[in-house]
């Protein structure tokens, strides 16, 4: 009898004599090309990870898991983490909700001008965070930036604060202006996804009488479980990565209080020399990625991805 | 009161009571507007405004406009250059990830290979990997390579780290060509590749832009590995250029980065009202959907 991994190892072989071209360039080339450029680079950073090294010295000194208990005592790395997870959580809240929210808005024509509102939003996607984060550090500037003119004019000057300076809120700072250069993206989705849904669903639920907030939660979401589920991940993915922002405005201060993940493994590769522990920070965002996503799938968005 | 003035008023009442969420939600939807496009704003005002008159506030309006931190900005950091290689980066590293992309989307989009899925758990880890992880490594082959600190360098890597995104989207859009044609060229003797080239090519060009678009803003705003592969002046991209507006020097002259970053973002603006239905409508987002 033939198990089922001979079968389909036989029918792979018997494909790619029938369709060599498809076979070759379709797969083998690109499966080859990320084995070199994107699977190499993570084993030999896993690799590495056990080693230590300046990355100048012809050989490498294996240290074993000195790396990864000096990473968990090291304090830098907490902090780290801790903003990156601040990150995230500013990051749902904030563009996702609110992307979602306007993207409804747009597709049951609750707003006019929505082509304006759309523009608007979307705009930012398309900017580089290095011009982001130049142009909020002059609008968020204490001494002539505008952030806090509006807010004294609103009446709400006793908000103002030292938004790059206090190392409590300066992560969050930097998480908003992320957040307003993403929101874009989640309202895409949203404004796609919710097209996807036969308008009947919606004209039915109003006909019943259901409010928006009961349409919102009850018909929409429903419909968006794989729409969520991919908004979701991307900001996951996002939030893990986040280092141009902090590598613009504020170099991880004051006193490293602003570091994220990336931003460490840059840090302490590129700056200090230290390939080896750069590598086992690296090895962490990616246990970390897998892990989130893998417990998201898993739970919450079970099947989101079936087709 | 005549029946008929009844009617028309009851009519504007509830015409009213219709179109007041309405105008209340898009009263919101103003607000929102203005806090999205009240910097990019602010900031063009900024651009053109003297130094001298940043005591005005940041909302006063220019008096004395002036084009000089253009000028000033534009020598300064060799701005000339900076768009040059940003240029060349996203036009021929897109080129590259579509090139790459072309023939595996076609395999995914119409073929049952076995172990397919497989393939799309690669393409999705190539997707959803941090550019952090990979950085010493690919520091590490650049350098064996001699390709650190040089275009070609960063062009490859631009090319195979938007592979997979370019993959998904291009399979989306092949999915959606209507099979009938293709058969009738197989009845007829046609190859894989004449299927390919002759038929499958040409009705994926509108596909084909919308990923080379989407792939040339990401490569534009790409900071990191700009960041870490070059070092050379005369090959950074704008996004590494651009780092130098943020010293002290210019922590009184705020017209220079407004100006710069008003530059940087130019040719994507160009870019944005030429593709704007086919990006903005999030057409592409089926491809991504799965």
């Amino acid at each position: 009898m033939m198990s089922r991994i001979d079968d389909e190892r036989y029918s792979f072989l018997a494909f790619a004599r029938n369709h060599v071209f498809v076979t070759l360039f379709g797969i083998v080339a690109p499966v080859l090309l990320f084995a070199c450029f994107i699977g190499y680079p993570i084993v030999y950073t896993i690799y590495l990870s056990f080693f230590e090294w300046n990355g100048m010295a012809p050989t490498k000194t294996f240290v074993g898991l000195a790396n990864y208990s000096y990473m968990f005592g090291d304090k830098y790395f907490y902090i780290s983490l801790e903003n990156n997870l601040k990150w995230l959580v500013v990051s749902l809240a904030f563009p996702v909700v609110l992307g979602f929210l306007i993207a409804y808005a747009m597709r049951v024509r609750a707003v006019y001008f929505p082509t304006l509102l759309r523009t608007a939003i979307f705009f930012p996607v398309t900017m580089s965070l290095v011009a982001v984060g130049l142009m909020f550090l002059l609008i968020l500037n204490p001494i002539f930036g505008a952030f806090d003119t509006v807010l004294r004019a609103l009446g709400l000057g006793f908000l103002v604060s030292e938004w790059f300076g206090d190392y409590r809120i300066a992560i969050y700072t930097l998480a908003f202006v992320g957040g307003w250069a993403f929101t874009g993206l989640p309202m895409i989705f949203y404004f796609a996804g919710i097209g996807d849904v036969p308008k009947e669903t919606f004209d039915a639920a109003r006909i019943e009488g259901a409010g928006h907030l009961r349409m919102m939660l009850r018909v929409a979401l429903p419909q968006l479980r794989s729409v969520t589920a991919v908004v979701v991940m991307l900001t996951l993915f996002e939030s893990l990565k986040a280092f141009d922002l902090i590598a613009v405005m504020t170099k991880g201060a004051p006193f490293g209080r602003t570091n994220v993940l990336g931003y460490l493994v840059y840090l302490e590769s590129f700056w200090n020399s230290r390939f080896g522990y750069g590598a086992t920070v690296s090895v962490a965002i990616l246990v970390l990625s897998i892990a989130i996503a893998t417990l998201m799938l898993g739970t919450v968005f079970r099947g989101a991805f079936d087709v | 009161m005549s029946s008929v003035a009844l009617l028309t008023e009851r009519r504007t009442f509830k015409r009213l009571r219709f179109a007041a969420p309405r105008l209340f939600a898009t009263l919101l939807a103003f607000i929102l507007a203005a806090i999205w496009l009240g910097p990019l704003a602010l900031m063009v005002m900024t651009s053109i405004k003297p130094n001298k008159e940043f005591l005005n506030g940041p909302f006063a309006l220019p008096i004395a406009p002036t084009f000089e931190p253009y000028q000033k900005v534009w020598e300064g950091l060799n701005f000339g250059v900076l768009m040059q290689n940003s240029v060349l980066y996203a036009t021929t590293g897109s080129a590259l990830a579509v090139l790459l992309a072309l023939v595996p989307a076609f395999a995914l989009s119409r073929f049952e290979i076995p172990g397919k899925k497989y393939v799309f758990a690669l393409l999705l880890t190539g997707l959803i990997l941090p550019q952090q992880t990979v950085l010493i490594p690919l520091y590490a082959v650049l350098r064996s390579l001699h390709l650190l600190d040089t275009r070609i360098g960063l062009i490859i890597v631009h090319g195979v780290y938007g592979m997979p995104a370019q993959i998904l989207i291009l399979r989306g859009f092949m999915t959606t060509i209507p099979r009938e044609i293709e058969k009738a060229a197989q009845i007829e003797g046609a190859t894989d590749f004449q299927i390919f080239t002759k038929i499958i090519l040409p009705l994926s060009v509108p596909g084909i832009v919308v990923g080379y678009t989407l792939n040339f803003i990401a490569i534009w705003k790409e900071f990191v590995f700009a960041l870490v592969f070059l070092n050379s002046e005369n090959i950074l991209p704008v996004t590494v250029g651009m780092l130098k507006l943020n010293s002290d020097r210019y922590i009184t002259a705020f017209n220079l980065p407004a100006a710069g970053l008003v530059i940087s973002q130019i040719p994507i603006v160009i870019l944005f009202i030429l593709t704007y239905r086919g990006i903005s409508s999030g057409n592409f987002v089926g491809s991504v959907k799965g």
